[in-house]
């Protein structure tokens, strides 16, 4: 178990090197002068010599293997940088922006398992009933509704007193109160309950079919007893899998949902280091997000184990 | 059930702390400030910021964005246009914060020259604008090293100091208005911290600030002017999302709305019909062409032939529902001096002639052009210029880019078609010609000697009826170089909420707009 684990963690040695690799590959084949973005909208202002020595002095006119070598190096020694455009240390944005996405991660995925979850049972327990169909097609719904829109729906009708209920504040972090993490997590949440919730019932119909179910079934246990005491650990395997999936998707910041409900985490900060060609904070909070996805999914295999005492490492 | 209690009491603590206090404004910004730095900054979003923190020798009048006095009480220039004697304000105090210790809390010449200096650093970590005092009698000399001081900065007396200039330039004092005075010890103190947490003279104080989410100052109770700021602090809010940001409007958790989605721009009108308010603004969108590509680089008449092809007022007031004026006078927006020329009015017919003499009878002959476009601008005015072209036999395909790319992009040659913008400080030609019209600064890469020597005639001008005459010449012969589509001009348009009073907008656009002025009456 523990050598397993120590040699999962040294591949993630290669794996951190070539996402490093592509992310520099990626930001520095972007089209476009880098400087002119890093100096914002207003950069035809500046004087063409003060352009030339932002270029100079952010090293953009050294070869590219050179820059390369120098990000590299400087992540090697755990050093992320200093962003061009914001006056703070990569390091800065990831201990400010980090602990907000993963409040909003938590709260979205407790939403989403308590929904999920149960609505995948019902739905496979009373599998083909109008139950089990209107849960499905509302699962249908929450997958295809982008999460921009059941935001606006969300908002309009519980943040609006013209339309409905102000309820809750519209937007923000506030002073961190619970509040303003109700809607976000809300409409994050119900978006991934639908995936788990299909998830769940389709496995559990997998194993409704197989014998160790029969063989139960047929000693006269109760539909309810075989569910929860036999089914349910073997099914709830793929669920875990998607569970991990999404814990890594949004450890990333889910912009979309950041961006709408003003919640100053790590997506948005991603995105706009992006788009003002920032490359110390994309290279940084990447990284750092491909550690978490490669810890995330040893995490997960390790559950496994624990739902599933025939998976031995 | 106990845990359920308390969340609610916790939602009941979160409501009330929602209700703001009495005496702050709540303030939207779209983007985040960079940082803080006076000397570093080159965004609407820091100076949105920075404006109410700092102030320099002079300031924009808030109504009408002439030059007005402002940690200069008066000044005097000299006949010859090269000397200028300001007199500062006796009486300014550096704001009072707990961690830096001022040897004289007053604001003297030592202070201007101390900040002036920090300017010209060839440094692009240390300053970003030089160019706002290079024109200083020995300046250059000092950014390179030659010289340890500059020989153009005299300090007569505490409240006395003397600048002299190496040509007569009208533009002089208006580059002054976002040179900041900085206390020294501020930075001694606050070190690159400073950047983070300012400390000036202005009217409110650095409170805190959490990224990505709220920003909020302080009224400074010993600000110079007396009786201001009549607010008690001001929040600025961080908004990315325009929709969101209609929504937080009605719901009273902003006071003032800015970006008002140009797809509810009537409905919003109506909605809020007595809170709406709207000024012409100096910002002016182009559809530029390269000028030294083909086909456009070498063929007036074809340049002239687009400008006849489109229908402004189509666009801007039927369309995009009147969230611009149309582009129906010259390049200059016609609140500025000099605007007024002929325009190429929307006349097909005279289009299709002026194609024909260009060589490409109906079209034939031209291969489509691609039109760029950046993807935070509207997509609907883009497929009206295409399709406009298209009636005079015009191919046009369009291409949207991200922003960042795109603004990387639109200088190089392959670009021959692109949408541009620009937004002028202040009513004055010189805002527009000298950036966009000089020596090929634009992204149409325009380039007319002509041009160019009158341009640094009408800067040595002090004379302004004569320099506005020179101006006036300038855009005739930019008109008839024909190196943009002028698309329209901005209006600065936004909604405040009945509480707020004396929000004074200039055409210069909100995020001058001082807050030291504005009344809450909740």
């Amino acid at each position: 178990m523990v050598s397993y684990v120590v040699r999962r963690l040294l591949w993630a040695i290669p794996t951190l090197l070539g996402v490093f690799t592509i992310i520099f590959v990626l930001t520095y084949m972007l089209p476009g002068d880098p400087v002119r973005a890093i100096m914002g909208e207003q950069y035809r202002r500046a004087d063409p010599e003060t352009i030339e020595r932002v270029r100079e002095q952010l090293g953009f006119n050294d070869p590219w293997y050179e820059q390369y070598a120098r990000f590299l190096w400087r992540s090697v020694r755990g050093d992320l940088g200093q962003s061009y455009v914001l006056d703070e240390t990569v390091k800065d944005i990831l201990i400010y922006r980090f602990p907000r996405t993963l409040q909003l991660m938590g709260a979205a995925l407790l939403v989403a398992v308590i929904l999920g979850i149960p609505a995948g049972i019902i739905a496979a327990r009373f599998q083909y009933s109008w139950l089990d169909h209107s849960l499905m097609l509302l699962a249908l719904v929450g997958i295809a509704m982008p999460v921009f829109w059941q935001a606006i729906l969300a908002k309009i009708y519980l943040t609006q007193g013209t339309y409905g209920v102000a309820l809750f504040p519209v937007a923000g972090y506030g002073d961190g109160q619970f509040i303003y993490l109700v809607l976000p997590s809300l409409v994050l949440g119900t978006h991934l309950s639908a995936t788990i919730a299909r998830v769940m019932r389709s496995s559990l119909l997998e194993e409704r079919s197989k014998d160790y179910s029969r063989t139960a079934r047929s000693k006269g246990l109760t539909t309810h007893a075989v569910i929860f005491n036999h089914q349910l650990r073997n099914a709830l395997i793929p669920v875990v899998t998607v569970i991990g999936l999404d814990v890594g998707y949004l450890l990333g910041g889910s912009v979309v949902t950041e961006t709408v409900f003003n919640w100053p985490g790590l997506g948005r900060a991603v995105v706009n280091a992006i788009l003002r060609r920032d490359t110390p904070v994309v290279i940084g909070t990447l990284i750092f997000g491909a550690l978490l996805f490669v810890i995330v999914n040893l995490i997960v295999d390790l559950i496994y184990a624990l739902i599933n005492p025939q998976i031995r490492y | 059930m106990k845990q359920f209690r308390r969340s609610l009491l916790i939602m009941l603590i979160g409501v009330m702390t929602v209700a703001w206090g009495q005496g702050t404004l709540n303030y939207p910004i779209s983007a985040d400030p960079e940082h803080l730095d006076p000397w570093r900054s080159t965004t609407v979003a820091t100076r949105r910021v920075l404006v109410n923190i700092y102030e320099g020798l002079v300031t924009l009048d808030p109504l009408t964005a002439e030059i007005i006095p402002a940690l200069a009480e008066s000044w005097d220039i000299s006949d010859d246009g090269r000397t200028y004697t300001f007199k500062l304000r006796q009486g300014v105090l550096f704001q009072a914060v707990d961690d830096v210790t001022y040897e004289n809390r007053e604001m003297t010449a030592q202070d201007v020259v101390w900040s002036w200096l920090r300017y010209l650093s060839e440094d692009t970590n240390v300053s970003e604008h030089p160019e706002y005092l290079s024109d200083i009698t020995g300046a250059t000399a000092y950014m390179s090293g030659e010289a340890d001081s500059v020989a153009g900065l005299e300090i007569i007396d505490d409240y006395t100091l003397k600048v002299t200039i190496d040509q007569p330039s009208h533009r002089f004092l208006a580059n002054l208005i976002n040179a900041y005075v900085v206390p020294e010890e501020a930075l001694t103190a606050r070190g690159d911290d400073l950047s983070n947490r300012p400390v000036g003279t202005g009217p409110f104080m650095f409170e805190s600030w959490n990224r990505d989410d709220q920003l909020i100052l302080t009224k400074n109770p010993e600000y110079w002017e007396t009786g201001y700021p009549k607010l008690d602090s001001v929040r600025f809010v961080n908004i990315p999302d325009n929709t969101t940001g209609v929504l937080q409007y009605r719901e009273g958790e902003i006071d003032l709305l800015f970006d008002i989605p140009a797809a509810q721009f009537k409905a919003l009108q109506t909605e809020f019909s007595s809170e709406y308010h709207e000024e012409p603004g100096l910002n002016v969108l182009y559809w530029g062409f390269k000028m030294t590509e083909p086909p456009f680089g070498d063929n007036p008449k074809l340049r002239q032939a687009f400008n006849h092809a489109i229908d402004r007022e189509l666009i801007w007031d039927i369309l995009m529902e009147g969230s611009r004026r149309p582009g129906t006078s010259g390049v200059l927006p016609p609140e500025m001096p000099a605007s007024d020329v002929t325009p190429y009015t929307y006349d097909p017919e005279k289009a299709k002639e002026l194609l024909a003499e260009a060589g490409y009878p109906n079209g034939e002959g031209l291969e489509s052009i691609t039109l760029y476009y950046f993807a935070s601008a509207d997509d609907a005015p883009q497929v009206a210029f295409q399709d406009m072209l298209k009636q005079i036999g015009v191919t046009i395909d369009l291409q949207k880019e991200d922003n960042s790319s795109y603004w990387g992009h639109v200088g190089e040659p392959d670009v021959k078609l692109f949408l541009s913008g620009w937004s002028a400080d202040f009513a004055d030609p010189s805002e527009i010609f000298d950036f966009l019209f000089a020596e090929g600064r634009d992204d149409t890469k325009y380039d007319n000697p002509e041009v160019n020597a009158l341009l640094k005639e009408a800067t040595a001008t002090s004379d302004e009826a004569a320099r506005n005459a020179i101006y006036k010449q300038v855009h005739e012969l930019i008109m008839a170089d024909a190196p943009w589509i002028v698309s329209s001009y901005s209006k600065v348009s936004f909604l405040q909420k009945p509480a707020v009073e004396d929000f004074l907008v200039s055409p210069a656009g909100t995020y001058r707009a001082p807050l030291k002025y504005v009344v809450l009456n909740r």
